[in-house]
């Protein structure tokens, strides 16, 4: 019942290309190295115990059947007793360690994809929404590939191995069929699957875009009910929803094919085995006690390997998810060493020369060459329109992008991102807020700060009418745009007042205030080094210089 | 296809008691029945391979002409070959009940949410929620209702065949089988549930840290607490891998038992089995039949304690489902709009608003905007403006007074959903009988000159914040509106865009009554007047 993986997850063109063994997801799967390998000893002891087993039964039901005695079990029945026993706590045994080689895996593919995103932290790459999902559900995939599939492929190996051999030393023919029809499982399998592989890569397409329709119908459900079109487009619904019926059953007859034919060849072959050495029982060609024996063992053999088959579209889950989360921690910029030249007396505060940046795969650049120094206590206004390029400044003072030309001296020493932005207090243009009260948010960056100096910050930033007690919620739930940028300026101010940093960096901080509480801000602004990107006329004027960029 | 009558038209009447899943549609249990006796076909068919098997080698040693042996082989390969086709069968059969169980659910969800005042309510994680939680249908029909049903037949009719040979057998073989089968997963079930649910709220709360850290990520780099932060979802991280080790640890304990049990009842057998053979009572073919079937029903057995497992999470998520649709609906939610006639005032009369159900927010709003005029309501945030919105829209019914409208009001939320699908379907939205030149007017209109047949939204992701709202503008436009309310035109806007926006907003709407709900300076100084929400307000939470 490991199939319906199917209907919920989508594989990648590219997981398909990787073939079902990334390398990548080996290296990191170095972590849980000893638990495979302990896995896979533990499903080789099982097959031992299982030809300890079958010999054992083997031998009690031949004898009984000849003597009509119970003498026998005196020998077996302890024997048997042990070989449960045994079993038992190597099925136990295995799921632990199963689970534990995904968990290590898990817990490591985590910590470094949220590592690149911090490392890369005004390139969303991808939306959050899906972050989210590749961290919890996607991964969750990797159970699959991790504790079932991988050690299952080596099983399949080694079982048939054991068990082949074992079968081949009591009987010969037997040990022919099993030879023959044990290869042909992987190559029916891959014929399956080559044969119908575009046409359900073609199907998938139209069944992903078709999944997505009752969600995007129930998120834009507010807008609906405005317009009076709500009830309207359950039909549109209902349609959709019988197509994505339509192809989902499309893809699934296809894609159980291969399951069918693996089902199929392990149980004909085992049927075949067992008549084929029946008949040879009735001409004394062999005897009951090796018959029993390799029919107890035929199944065993096809097990692993039909195993592999069905945990593969497990493993194509956790592949795709996987594949997902390499691509964002490989596209993430490596974090350069801390390096510091020493400071320059006299040297501008803030020295920016031919600074300029275009994005990978973009024709022209976001940001044409621009330099200005800037001497403690100036204001710098950054004016022009929109896509101008002045985000990309900020981003690029701050360091959050390395640009593609030009320097950032902090009193004429070169820094690196990290060394400099201890310098600098920042405010984007949609400041970021964290659960828990607009205090909390004031002091992100000076959690020491005492509430005095949390309402002084506040006042300052035009937010004195804010409690610092109230409530905020998942993503700034609960304050406007404008009180958000309120609280984001006051934790810029608070982080100045503590005596770290002697630079702001500011993306439109007065839009939204009335010209009382903007001229309030600016006047807490005063002898501060200040880059502020603003188009108000009320901070052009209190400017010491304005650097207005060109349109893009 | 076929829905039952009750989900058609207006109002879906979702069925009542512990089965309602598969009362969602009339065929439904049919369906199933016919998926649960494929599986037991597959499952009897691999049983029967083994105990078919065993008898002719058992025959086969008492020499018997090769004829008697025939049906018997016969008998194998048919099994051989049936557990396969049945086993694909009942794949197909279960995945397209539990398809179309899944469709009806979605279909009547989706109905009684539209009958639901959605606006402003805070539910737009309810709503995400709801659309994954209706997938649990899929998993407990092919995962638990169908393995469970049909391992349970197959333990029945296993053990009554025994019965008629050696009872004692059966009894050994029933009782094993229901330890293996009933018993373990289900102490396993009850054993992890409580780290089952436990899990579940951690798994929200990684969720959430991860969602706040992306969110943020540049504002905790920028002040150097991102370390900080990722500490503290690999906390989580670390306190979500303990909950599932101990889960794991419970499984495996589970699976050892059920070897035991299957030891249980081979052993039984095979000491049973084995005297009666020895004093005559029991044919000497039928020993092994009745030593290595055991085998291979425990084999059946093996799956039952995933099963179990994942039924505790199926049926808690189709609770929530539930939930949802057993909430009594807020309001009228989906508008009936009036036709459009010329425009006259607005006009609210000793008007006092609130959520239904909720206290009242604000009392006493008495205001008269004239066609032309532009009036902004502003008022700290949860005063009511969007309750207002709602009650002014007709969604909800005003706690008190009343609200005046000549023709039709639209509504321009800061939110508007942008759909996946064409420029030209998301405008038409606001006029379904809208043709392309109507669209494109609309469009023009917007200051968004963009393709028609462009697809955006969710997936395609192409639009920015002033575009997405320009989209929702055309809307207003393509439709005919006698007064309009807009709600934070300018919010989470860069300033240039936002001016653009409003010098268009504002240029467009002269003949007509404007409510403005806002709280940025430069809107109002836009606005005729500005009226003031009382801050009677509920705070936050």
């Amino acid at each position: 019942m490991q199939h319906d993986g199917h209907v919920t997850t989508s594989d990648s063109a590219a997981t398909r290309r990787r073939g079902p063994l990334d390398p990548r997801l080996l290296r990191r799967g170095r972590a849980t190295l000893g638990y495979l390998i302990a896995g896979v000893a533990v499903g080789s002891a099982t097959a031992v115990l299982t030809l300890v087993q079958a010999s054992a039964l083997a031998r009690a039901l031949g004898d009984i059947f000849a003597t009509h005695t119970l003498t026998v079990l005196q020998q077996v029945f302890w024997l048997l007793v042990a070989v449960f026993a045994g079993k038992a706590v190597l099925a136990w045994l295995n799921q632990w360690l199963a689970h534990r080689a995904a968990a290590a895996v898990k817990s490591r593919l985590r910590r470094d994809v949220l590592a690149a995103r911090l490392a890369d932290p005004v390139d969303p790459g991808s939306s959050t929404a899906s972050l989210v999902t590749l961290l919890t559900q996607g991964l969750d995939a990797l159970d699959g590939y991790y504790s079932k599939y991988l050690p299952q492929l080596v099983l399949a190996v080694t079982v048939p191995l054991i068990i082949g051999i074992a079968i081949l030393t009591a009987d010969f023919a037997s040990a022919i069929v099993v030879a023959l029809t044990l290869p042909l499982i992987p190559i029916f399998m891959a014929l399956v699957g080559w044969t119908t592989e575009a046409r359900t890569r073609k199907r998938w397409l139209v069944q992903t875009r078709l999944a997505g329709h009752f969600a995007d119908l129930v998120a834009g459900l507010p807008t609906l009910q405005v317009f009076g079109r709500a009830r309207a487009q359950a039909e549109g619904l209902r349609r959709s929803e019988d197509a994505h019926r339509g192809e989902t059953m499309g893809t699934l007859r296809i894609s159980f094919l291969s399951a069918l034919a693996l089902e199929l060849l392990s149980t004909l072959s085992v049927a075949i085995v067992a008549v084929g050495i029946g008949f040879r029982v009735v001409f004394d060609q062999v005897d009951l006690t090796t018959a029993f024996f390799v029919l107890i063992l035929a199944p065993e053999v096809y097990l692993p390997v039909r195993q592999v088959g069905v945990h593969y579209h497990d493993a194509a889950d956790g592949m795709a998810a996987a594949e997902s989360a390499f691509a964002i921690i490989e596209s993430a910029p490596t974090t350069p060493p801390r390096t510091a030249s020493a400071p320059v007396p006299n040297a501008p505060r803030l020295s920016v020369d031919a600074l300029s940046h275009t994005y990978p795969g973009a024709q022209a650049p976001a940001l044409a060459p621009v330099g200005f120094d800037l001497h403690p206590g100036e204001l710098l206004v950054v004016t022009g329109p929109s896509g101008c390029g002045k985000t990309t400044l900020l981003n690029a003072l701050m360091g959050f992008i390395a640009p593609t030309a030009g320097r950032v001296l902090v009193d004429g020493a070169a820094l690196d991102a990290a060394s400099r932005r201890e310098r600098i207090a920042w405010v984007g243009q949609t400041p970021g807020m964290i659960s828990g009260t607009i205090a909390d948010n004031v002091r992100l960056g000076d959690p020491d700060a005492d509430d005095a100096a949390v309402r002084q910050a506040l006042r300052q930033a035009g937010g004195g009418s804010l409690d610092p007690a109230r409530g905020v919620g998942d993503d700034g739930e609960g304050l406007s745009a404008g009180e958000r940028r309120r609280v984001a300026v006051a934790r810029a101010l608070l982080w100045v007042a503590s005596g770290r940093a002697d630079l702001l960096v500011l993306d439109e901080p007065t839009a939204g205030l009335d010209e009382g509480t903007e001229t309030a801000l600016l006047d807490a602004l005063d002898g501060v080094t200040t880059v502020a990107v603003s188009h108000r006329p009320a901070v052009i004027a209190r400017a010491d210089r304005v650097l207005t960029l060109p349109a893009g | 296809m076929a829905y039952s009558a009750a989900m058609s038209a207006d109002g879906p009447a979702m069925p009542a008691g512990r089965f309602w899943v598969l009362r969602l549609m009339p065929d439904a249990p049919g369906r199933t029945a016919l998926a649960v006796l494929l599986a037991f076909g597959a499952s009897a068919a691999s049983v029967a391979l083994m105990a078919v098997s065993a008898w002719l080698l058992s025959r086969a040693a008492e020499h018997p002409p090769v004829l008697y042996l025939q049906v018997a082989a016969i008998g194998v390969r048919v099994f051989g070959i049936s557990r396969g086709l049945f086993r694909y069968l009942e794949r197909l059969v279960g995945h397209d009940v539990a398809l179309r169980l899944q469709s009806a659910l979605r279909i009547g969800t989706y109905q009684r949410l539209a009958r639901t005042t959605l606006l402003g309510s805070r539910r737009g994680d309810l709503l995400a929620r709801v659309t994954a939680d209706v997938d649990a249908v899929l998993e407990l029909i092919v995962r638990f209702v169908v393995p469970v049903v049909s391992a349970s037949l197959v333990i029945v009719a296993t053990s009554a065949v025994f019965a008629a040979f050696s009872p004692a057998t059966a009894l050994w073989l029933l009782g094993s089988a229901l330890v293996a089968g009933v018993l373990v997963p289900g102490l396993a079930q009850w054993l992890s549930r409580r780290y089952d649910e436990a899990a579940a709220p951690a798994r929200g709360e990684l969720a959430a840290g991860v969602h706040e850290l992306a969110r943020t990520a540049p504002d905790l780099v920028a002040y150097g607490v991102a370390d900080a932060a990722l500490g503290r979802v690999l906390a989580v991280d670390e306190r979500l891998k303990r909950q599932d080790d101990r889960s794991a640890w419970i499984r495996g304990v589970a699976a050892g038992c059920q070897v035991l049990a299957a030891a249980v009842a081979v052993l039984a057998a095979l000491l049973i089995g084995g005297s009666q053979v020895a004093d005559g009572t029991l044919p000497p073919v039928m020993l092994a039949v009745l030593v290595l079937t055991p085998l291979a029903l425990h084999e059946v057995l093996s799956t039952l304690t995933q099963a179990a497992q994942s039924a505790t999470r199926s049926l808690a998520s189709l609770r929530r489902v539930r939930e949802v649709l057993d909430a009594p609906p807020v309001g009228v939610g989906d508008r009936d709009l009036p036709p459009p006639v010329a425009p006259g005032a607005l006009v609210l009369t000793g008007l006092a608003i609130g959520w239904p159900g909720a206290p009242t927010l604000i009392e006493g709003i008495d205001l008269t905007i004239a066609p032309g005029e532009a009036v902004a309501v502003v008022g700290p945030s949860g005063s009511g403006k969007t309750t207002l919105a709602a009650t002014i829209l007709g969604q909800i019914p005003p706690k008190a007074g009343t609200v005046e409208v000549v023709g039709r009001v639209g509504y321009l939320a800061q939110d508007a959903h942008i759909f996946a699908t064409s420029v030209a379907e998301n405008v038409r939205i606001g006029n379904r009988d809208a043709d392309d030149a109507d669209v494109r007017k609309a469009l023009d209109r917007a200051g968004l000159p963009l393709p028609l047949d462009r697809v955006v939204g969710e997936h395609a992701g192409t639009l920015s914040g002033g575009e997405a709202r320009r989209l929702a503008l055309a809307r207003l436009f393509v439709g005919d509106f006698q007064a309009v309310v807009l709600d934070e035109p300018s919010e989470h806007l860069d300033a240039l865009t936002a001016e653009a926006l409003l010098d268009d907003l504002f240029g467009s709407f002269t003949g007509v009554p404007l409510l403005v709900v806002t709280h940025d300076p430069d809107v109002i100084a836009r606005c005729d007047r500005t009226v003031e929400l009382a801050v009677g307000a509920v705070p936050y939470r």
